[in-house]
């Protein structure tokens, strides 16, 4: 299983000065799977992330999707790459349309220079088209195609969730992370949410790497769970393992979390 | 409110507006400007005479100057304050090829050919090389951007336009005869004669309406495309979220330069022509500070990334202090004034990121 992971991270870690805040993490998320990454507040879960996307470069270790290594890799190469994430707080572009925000991820494969574009030749016009037809299908399948025309400032905070994850699906990733995506939502929607998560692994055929503090709902969807404490894995396996570990009970009683 | 559950669809396309297709409407916008360019050109100095023919192609410049630095300030959403100095750049390269390119090709230093003669397309020519030289001083002042941001951007694009100033006081006076350009050695040339601080006289006038609101066409339908392209999302995405933007696969950098590049050249075009302008010496102190604030004005009063507001701006802006007797002893103050009204009151310009004609449509995009 794990020789064939399709994002194998090995030992990546980064310090902020002092502060160690992710050390030794290393991950196998096979093609398909659907993994969680739990721990306290300032755990360094979200840190992970940005390490995963070159948001920071991890000080040592090693990461590869696929055949591709990502070890110094700016963000938007990782993205090209394959790697989409969502925001802990919502990152949406929030004077641009709905359909924009979803359309923007177009631009990673455009094939239409600078001039192409602006004598607005036949395959500009090809490829715009075929952007925004995709951009539409996947609003629709999220329910929010009437929503299209709408600054996406102007969303309700569960719709914002939900256009952050398909702006994200927008760029045809095979691994998506998802930072608290049921942060803010109320329990029938984490419910709607916990459903979608595992619809969009199957449809979209992508790897997930979830974060979320409801571990409910993490328990329930995931295939296997890391957990972090202090920037330290101190427990990794599936759900009914990790719920059992003692080390784990511990971290989330004593960390205040 | 729930995330749905993901399920098959059929693709509605919605109707969005402004699809121009088939190669016609690629030309098409061109060509109408052009055409209303040669009728202003016929048409306007018959009505209204040289005076407020000459406003007429102020504004025109303007225009150029605005909806390009609309693309570095409102679009991508950084801070210039240098715009100045790429039109300096180009107006004095523009008039370097005309005044001295007329003598070497001509034999002669003044204006050569009738309208849309051989000297006119020496001129328009000259328009676009020194839009060339200035993108490439772009380029080079754009490559910061990568590195600081805000304040700190403003700040070396300020300096970029004031040390230009400087450099040009240094220049050489300008070689005025046929012997005198015959007789001059190397040294002479490097730095280019083009006047000192008392400018660059002698450049011939060839700037007209037509050529003017040419490349006024040219500048607003490629900032229009680029603003409702896939490039311009992704100029835009950098503006209003940097993190987001790379996270979506956007080359920020590469973003940022292309702004401050294609600014640059619509600017340094602007330059040429400003540079043939009857009744203008282009000089050293066109490329500081209190001009480059002009346009700044411009683009924060029209909107950021709105062309349409800004090039309303552009016009009003240009046209009032004319209009109005002694306006040129209040202008800073009035002008600063404006800004920090702006500011306080409508910190998104008068249109905001929206075109004009969103705001009689039922609902704005
Ligand atoms: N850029 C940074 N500079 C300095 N310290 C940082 C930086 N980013 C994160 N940290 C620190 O690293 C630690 C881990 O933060 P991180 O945001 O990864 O936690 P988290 O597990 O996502 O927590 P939460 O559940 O609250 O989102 C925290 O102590 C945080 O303050
Ligand atoms: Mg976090």
């Amino acid at each position: 299983m794990s020789a064939t992971a399709l994002l194998h991270v090995q030992d990546i870690g980064i310090a902020f000065g002092g502060l160690k805040a992710v050390q030794h993490f290393s991950l196998r998320l096979p093609a398909g799977g659907l993994y969680g990454l739990i721990g306290p507040n300032g755990a360094g879960k979200t840190t992970v992330f940005n390490l995963l996307t070159g948001v920071y470069n991890p000080d040592s270790g090693s990461m590869r999707l696929a055949a591709t290594d990502l070890m110094g890799r700016k963000p938007h190469e990782i993205t090209a790459s394959g790697i989409a994430r969502t925001f802990q707080n919502i990152r949406l572009f929030p004077n641009l349309t709905v359909l924009d925000n979803v359309r923007l991820a177009g631009q990673l494969r455009s094939r239409v220079g600078l001039f192409g574009t602006l004598a607005r030749t036949a395959e500009y016009q090809h490829q715009e088209d075929d952007l925004t037809r995709k951009a539409l299908d996947l609003l629709s399948i999220f329910e929010m195609q009437d929503r299209a025309d709408e600054l996406a400032d102007s969303l309700s905070y569960g719709h914002q969730r939900r256009l952050e994850i398909l702006r994200a699906l927008a760029t045809d990733p095979r691994v998506l992370l998802l930072d608290e995506p049921a942060a803010g939502l109320n329990p029938q929607e984490k419910l709607a949410l916990a459903k979608s998560i595992r619809a969009i692994r199957d449809r979209f055929q992508v790897a997930v790497l979830l974060i979320e503090h409801d571990m409910g709902l993490v328990m329930d969807i995931c295939e296997r769970i890391t957990v972090l404490d202090h920037g330290v894995t101190i427990c990794e396996g599936p759900p009914k393992h990790v719920q059992n570990d003692p080390k784990v009970i511990a971290a989330y009683l004593g960390g205040g979390g | 409110m729930s995330v749905s559950h993901p399920m098959p669809a059929a693709s509605p396309i919605a109707a969005t507006p402004f699809r121009p297709t088939g190669p016609l409407m690629g030309v098409l916008p061109l060509a109408i400007g052009i055409v209303v360019a040669v009728l202003l050109h016929v048409i306007l100095p018959g009505f209204v005479g040289p005076y407020y023919s000459r406003i007429v192609i102020d504004i025109g410049i303007a225009i150029i100057l605005a909806v390009s630095l609309n693309i570095v300030n409102g679009m991508t959403g950084q801070f210039s304050i240098g715009h100045a100095g790429f039109m300096t750049v180009g107006g004095y390269t523009a008039g370097l090829i005309t005044y001295y390119g007329s003598y070497f090709i001509w034999g002669t230093l003044g204006k050569h050919g009738v309208f849309l003669g051989t000297g006119e397309w020496l001129f328009a020519a000259s328009c676009i090389v020194g839009g060339l030289v200035a993108a490439g001083a772009g380029y080079i002042v754009g490559l910061p951007s990568l590195r600081l941001r805000g304040d700190y951007l403003a700040i070396v694009t300020l300096g970029f336009g004031e040390i230009l100033r400087v450099v040009l006081q240094q220049t050489g006076k300008v070689l005025d005869d046929g012997a005198a350009i015959r007789a001059a050695g190397w040294s002479q040339w490097l730095p280019p004669p083009v006047g000192g601080a008392i400018g660059f006289d002698g450049i011939p006038k060839y700037t007209n309406l037509f050529w003017v609101y040419t490349f006024v066409t040219i500048t607003v339908v490629v900032a229009y495309r680029l603003k409702h392209s896939s490039l311009g999302r992704a100029m835009i995405s950098v503006r209003e979220d940097e993190i987001a933007a790379q996270a979506m696969g956007v080359n920020i950098a590469r973003q940022k330069v292309l702004a401050f590049v294609m600014a640059a050249f619509f600017a340094g075009v602007a330059g040429g022509l400003f540079a043939h302008e009857r009744g203008v010496i282009i000089s050293p102190k066109d490329a500081g500070f209190q001009r480059s604030f002009d346009y700044v004005i411009m683009t924060v009063l029209g909107g950021r990334g709105s062309i349409s507001g800004v090039t309303l701006a552009a016009i009003i802006l240009t046209a009032l202090p004319e209009l109005l007797r002694d306006f040129e002893q209040y202008r800073l103050i009035v002008f600063a004034l404006l800004l920090i009204v702006m500011m306080i009151v409508r910190p998104q310009g008068l249109f905001g990121i929206h075109e004009i004609w969103h705001f009689w449509r039922r609902r704005s995009r």
